[in-house]
């Protein structure tokens, strides 16, 4: 389950929230990533069970459509998440995983299938594949909610908390649904127009593999011709 | 009403099994978390407290348990397999799934009350082959390979006195399953003793420009255009050049899909119908269970499958009915 193409960024409500965030240092959000760290920890042990064969690595989180990305170190006493400004600052990796925040969210939650957003390209992986398959399997082991788990810890107001969380969230989804539309209308003339010459390409290529057969069957029987003249010379 | 066939579904995670309990399954299949089972992959898979715990689960709301135990035996090394098998039993699990011989030999003295199913992996696919795994082990049930049309099942089932379990959904193998030696070739490990197909210790990816590059092991395996749906790179759906033409020789990167069959399934006298995919998350799980308990009820009800899309979760992003109708013939 892996591919290094490297993503493009969706057009949606986190790809302008990113850019609001740009100016802010990625260290603002370290004391929340170890507050999920150990809020996971916590309440997911058979998924850290899973991951103790992963003890050692290190996996690049990369979602395109924000100015930061996230590496996620397996060390065994204390795994950690690390928020980074460039995926360049990450070192090397034992792999990197890339696609929009939200579908990175939905597959941490178990919400989409990874293997279907890796078939529809959507999800982009390199490095080691197995390190990756573990990683995956682990996480969709647990019943992780990253946003309930963590306005758990505000006690009698996580209730409130969490339906402002659900509305805000929905008018997320709906935005990027609204966005992917208006992206839409705007690339649907040229990509109609792209397959349609990819059409005509694979055309001609089946063409061009005809006209390579029949040359190579002519060249043959040339050859053969003349064999069999010179044999009877 | 006719009896709705039994819906089996695939849980490589205790979170999968819930899951697909809660969709509506009438059983699971799980394995443990070792070499003794076809899906032996890294990260999936159940303890012996994770299955205790899913038993307890799955039995509180009336589905069953199948424990797939259906690799070969290493030769002198039976112990891990006889283990599973004393431990899946002792558990309480209500099926075993097995394809070795001697394995089930051993099930069928050792736990002679627990049922024993015989794994596709045994690919029994003729009513001689069927009829000596009834006789010599007792077998209740066969898994049928997925090379058979609904009228051979129809027949077979005429002149057999086992239940049948068919694949109803999911990746698609089109050599003679238990029988297969690509991914042993490429790789040297196989589903038929190691328990993997096309391990991901030896897939590889490579960017080359727009395309995405499948490697597995030293052999490339496929080349995808920018954006072009994606498969696993196995051997039997690579795409070869072959008389200068790049092809899929034996088989596209596409998912099985029987749904709109169902009926023609239970006049074939089939009794279950199994969902493939324990590598898979419980998000697959979930749709797909709930896609087909509805199909399968309505199939009951003498309705056609309500429809449902599951496009987005197939390998290839393609549906086939494979074997089932050989309309390439």
């Amino acid at each position: 389950m892996t591919d290094n193409r490297h993503s493009s960024p969706p057009l949606s409500p986190v790809l302008f929230a990113g850019l609001v965030l740009r100016p802010l240092p990625p260290s603002l959000l370290q004391p929340l990533l170890g507050v999920a760290m150990n809020v996971m920890r916590e309440r997911q042990p058979g998924l850290f069970e899973r991951l103790d064969e992963l003890a050692g690595n290190a996996f690049l989180i990369d979602p395109v459509d924000l100015p930061f990305c996230f590496v996620l170190k397996l060390d065994p006493r204390t795994p950690n998440l690390t928020c980074i400004r460039d995926a360049a600052d990450a070192g090397t990796p034992t792999a990197v995983v890339r696609g929009p925040f939200l579908m990175l969210i939905d597959l941490l939650e178990g919400r989409i299938d990874g293997d279907a957003v890796f078939f529809s390209r959507d999800l982009t992986i390199e490095g080691d594949t197995e390190a990756v398959v573990t990683l995956r399997n682990a996480i969709d082991s647990g019943e992780i909610r990253v946003v309930e788990d963590l306005l758990s810890l505000l006690g009698p107001l996580s209730a409130p908390a969490q339906r402002l969380a659900d509305a805000v969230g929905a008018v997320f989804r709906r935005a990027t649904a609204d966005l992917e539309a208006v992206r839409s209308a705007f690339v649907s003339p040229v990509r109609d127009k792209s397959d349609a010459q990819a059409v005509r390409i694979r055309k001609l290529e089946a063409e061009l593999a005809e006209m390579r057969d029949d040359l190579r069957r002519l060249k043959n029987s040339a050859r053969h011709r003349k064999q069999t003249e010179l044999a009877e010379t | 009403m006719a009896e709705p066939l039994e819906l089996v579904c695939p849980a490589g995670a205790p979170a999968a099994l819930r899951a697909a309990v809660d969709a509506g399954a009438d059983v699971v299949y799980v394995g443990f978390r070792d070499q003794t089972n076809a899906r032996n992959f890294p990260g999936l898979n159940f303890s012996r407290s994770e299955l205790r715990d899913g038993l307890a689960y799955a039995h509180d709301r009336g589905t069953r348990v199948y424990v797939a135990i259906n690799t070969l035996p290493e030769a002198g090394n039976p112990d891990p397999w006889h283990r599973a098998v004393d431990d899946a039993a002792a558990l309480g699990c209500d099926a075993l799934i097995l394809a070795d011989i001697g394995l089930l030999d051993y099930a069928a003295s050792h736990h002679a009350g627990l049922r024993r199913h015989l794994s596709v992996q045994a690919s029994a696919s003729n009513v001689e082959s069927i009829r000596f795994y009834q006789e010599a082990f007792g077998v209740q049930r066969v898994v049928l390979p997925r090379v058979l049309t609904v009228a051979e099942i129809a027949e077979l089932n005429a002149q057999i006195t086992v239940e049948t379990e068919v694949f109803a959904f999911g990746g698609l193998c089109v050599m003679a399953e238990g029988r297969c030696a690509l991914s042993s070739y490429a790789t040297g490990q196989s589903p038929n003793v190691q328990g993997v197909c096309s391990p991901a210790s030896h897939v590889r990816y490579e960017r080359r420009g727009d395309e995405m590059v499948s490697h597995l092991g030293d052999y490339t395996i496929n080349v995808f255009a920018d954006g072009e749906p994606a498969g696993y790179p196995t051997l039997c759906k690579g795409r070869f050049v072959a008389a200068g033409r790049a092809s899929y020789i034996f088989e596209e990167p596409t998912s099985l899909n029987v749904i709109d069959s169902i009926p023609d399934l239970m006049a074939a006298g089939v009794k279950a119908l199994k969902i493939e995919g324990r590598q898979r998350g419980r998000a697959y799980v979930s749709q797909v269970v709930s896609a087909f308990r509805k199909a399968v009820d309505a199939a009951a009800r003498g309705e056609p499958a309500p429809a449902c899309d599951l496009g987005s979760v197939t390998e290839g992003q393609r549906n086939t009915t494979g074997a089932y109708a050989k309309d390439w013939r």
